[in-house]
């Protein structure tokens, strides 16, 4: 052996592993475009064909037209109080189930597990899908933007919190049990003030989440700027929809800024 | 030195020194005016409130149109419908994160040039802040009212997030490799390739498939707006009052989403936990 060579062992290959891999994705992507099975027609064609006409919008919706700006605040106004309703709502709602959701709190698996299928249920329904399903119920209006909001944010807040306090360090509670406790008096004393923080951040992320999603509820009736963002499409007005996209924009940033500073103060 | 010569009397009953609560003055100051803007902002509402305990009742009627026998009619359409749905889904994560890799890699701390960094960042700010529904309602005027355009509406929408994710991870990536790699004499794309790449994928990989499955919510709001997939035939079919064909398809939705959530996340947690310790046989 010449110096200076070490003996390298083979380097460990995987080759058979990473071909299948690569063939299980490749397989998928194909038969994602495969339109008689209901995959995608990949028509580049188009973009190159018709382009100017996408560049021709997005060349009008770069000049805002600012006159339409007060007719924006009555909408924009209504956009807020819904979400501040419905993640209020289901703040209130959230904390029973979400003690029922995770197991420290509920030792009983039959209820537990109730009610997390029940949420995940509620979690795996798009919020727009709800919107359309709740206008066709109870009509047009601002009900149903409220309800959509309250039903999406008990998914996203009981799944998180729940999942947290499953993770988290039962140490405190065992301490319940062990004084003589009961469930509720555990969870009132030890549960509760320890993931305070936990829910506190979760509501201030719903408000966020609902202010960018009551933007768009108004598109299939729900209430709120949405409805007005449809109109003016509708009538091809590009100059105002770019306005009320500019106003979401601010006012999504002014609601993130104000609820990090709460959150800085609560968390 | 009186306390040595008379012995301090301990109270009959032992008082402890509690010190004054603090002051909750302006914490209740605060949660009045929080509670008062809810109120005002509820009465804001145009709602009847007074409908209110009617609702439950309706609803329940809504639900048994629903599913006390959901129309299975239209249950291979349905399918074809949702597949189109996650091909959306599917081909418009691909899309982003193709494109968001590498432009959130550029915008990473220490790897791009600052006026670039700050231009992606904005960049991907800008897109944030635009929903999808919008995005979509551009592109219908390129690709029409396809499926295709709702991917490609997808894909442009998730660089957004998708970017952010990836520089914030490659910015939490460790040091160590990093300063290895320039020690041994290599360039910002080196250390990219070298240090940087090999601790992120991973977590981008993983980032990768949780576009999926956000997409795959999405994909049915775009179909709402004409994209195709099973957003658009929920949304008609809502709009026809077909309720036994909605319930069904609500069904066909929530498993669909179910399934699709429980595998990607699977792969997920394979990704990020790598391979289970297989019980090697030590004994007998």
């Amino acid at each position: 052996m010449t110096t200076g060579e070490l003996a390298v062992p083979a380097r460990p290959t995987n080759r058979f592993r990473t071909a299948l891999i690569v063939a299980a994705f490749v397989a998928f992507t194909v038969a994602t475009c495969i339109p008689a099975i209901g995959g995608i027609d990949l028509d580049v064609g188009a973009i190159v064909r018709n382009w100017r006409n996408g560049a021709g919008k997005m060349l009008q919706l770069l000049q805002p037209n600012f006159a339409f700006l007060p007719r924006t605040w009555a909408p924009m106004l209504e956009t807020l109080q819904m979400a501040l309703v419905g993640a209020v709502a289901s703040a209130i709602v959230s904390v029973p189930i979400t003690l029922w959701a995770a197991s420290p709190t509920n030792p009983n698996s039959w209820t537990r597990i109730t009610v997390r299928t029940l949420v995940n249920i509620v979690r795996s329904v798009p919020d727009l899908v709800f919107a359309t399903v709740l206008v066709a119920m109870v009509g047009v209006g601002a009900l149903p933007g409220v309800l959509t909001l309250f039903l999406f944010n008990i998914g996203i807040v009981v799944k998180l919190v729940s999942e947290a306090i499953d993770s988290s360090d039962h140490g405190y509670m065992e301490a319940g049990h062990a004084a003589g406790g009961t469930q509720l008096q555990i969870n009132r004393v030890t549960a509760l003030p320890q993931t305070w923080p936990l829910f506190a951040n979760q509501w201030l992320y719903t408000l966020e989440l609902n202010v960018r999603i009551s933007a768009i509820l108004g598109i299939v009736g729900a209430g709120g700027i949405g409805r007005i963002l449809d109109e003016r499409r509708a009538f091809y007005a590009y100059g105002d929809v770019s306005v009320i996209i500019l106003e979401i924009l601010v006012v999504v940033i002014l609601i993130e800024i104000m609820s990090n500073l709460l959150r800085k103060r609560l968390v | 030195m009186t306390g040595l010569q008379t012995p301090v009397k301990l109270p009959a009953q032992t008082e402890l020194q509690t010190p004054t609560k603090p002051s909750r003055l302006w914490s209740t100051v605060f949660a009045i005016a929080v509670g008062a803007v809810v109120l005002v902002a509820g009465a804001g509402l145009k709602i009847t409130w007074s409908d209110l305990p009617a609702m439950p009742g309706q609803i329940a009627h809504y639900l048994r149109l629903m599913f006390e026998a959901p129309n299975l009619e239209k249950l291979p359409r349905a399918l074809f419908e949702t597949w189109r749905s996650i091909s959306m889904a599917w081909l418009g994560a691909i899309m982003c994160v193709v494109v968001s890799i590498p432009l959130g890699m550029l915008a990473a701390n220490g790897v791009g040039p600052w006026w670039l960094r700050t231009a992606l960042r904005g960049v991907f700010a800008v897109i944030r802040a635009i929903p999808e529904v919008i995005i979509a309602l551009i592109l219908l005027t390129v690709t029409g009212l396809t499926p295709f355009t709702g991917a490609l509406a997808l894909g442009i929408a998730g660089i957004g997030t998708q970017g952010k994710w990836v520089y914030e991870t490659i910015e939490s990536v460790q040091e160590g490799a990093s300063e290895a790699v320039r020690a041994a004499g290599g360039n910002t794309a080196e250390v990219t390739r070298w240090a940087l790449w090999p601790a992120a994928a991973p977590t981008l990989m993983s980032f990768a498939l949780y576009r999926f499955e956000i997409n795959i919510r999405t994909s049915a709001v775009l179909g709402l707006v004409g994209a195709g997939g099973i957003g658009s035939m929920l949304s008609n079919y809502t709009n026809f009052r077909q309720w036994d064909t909605v319930g069904m398809l609500l069904i066909v939705v929530v498993i669909a989403t179910m399934l699709m959530d429980a595998v990607s996340g699977a792969i997920r947690r394979r990704i990020m936990e790598g391979a289970k310790v297989r019980d090697v046989a030590r004994s007998s």
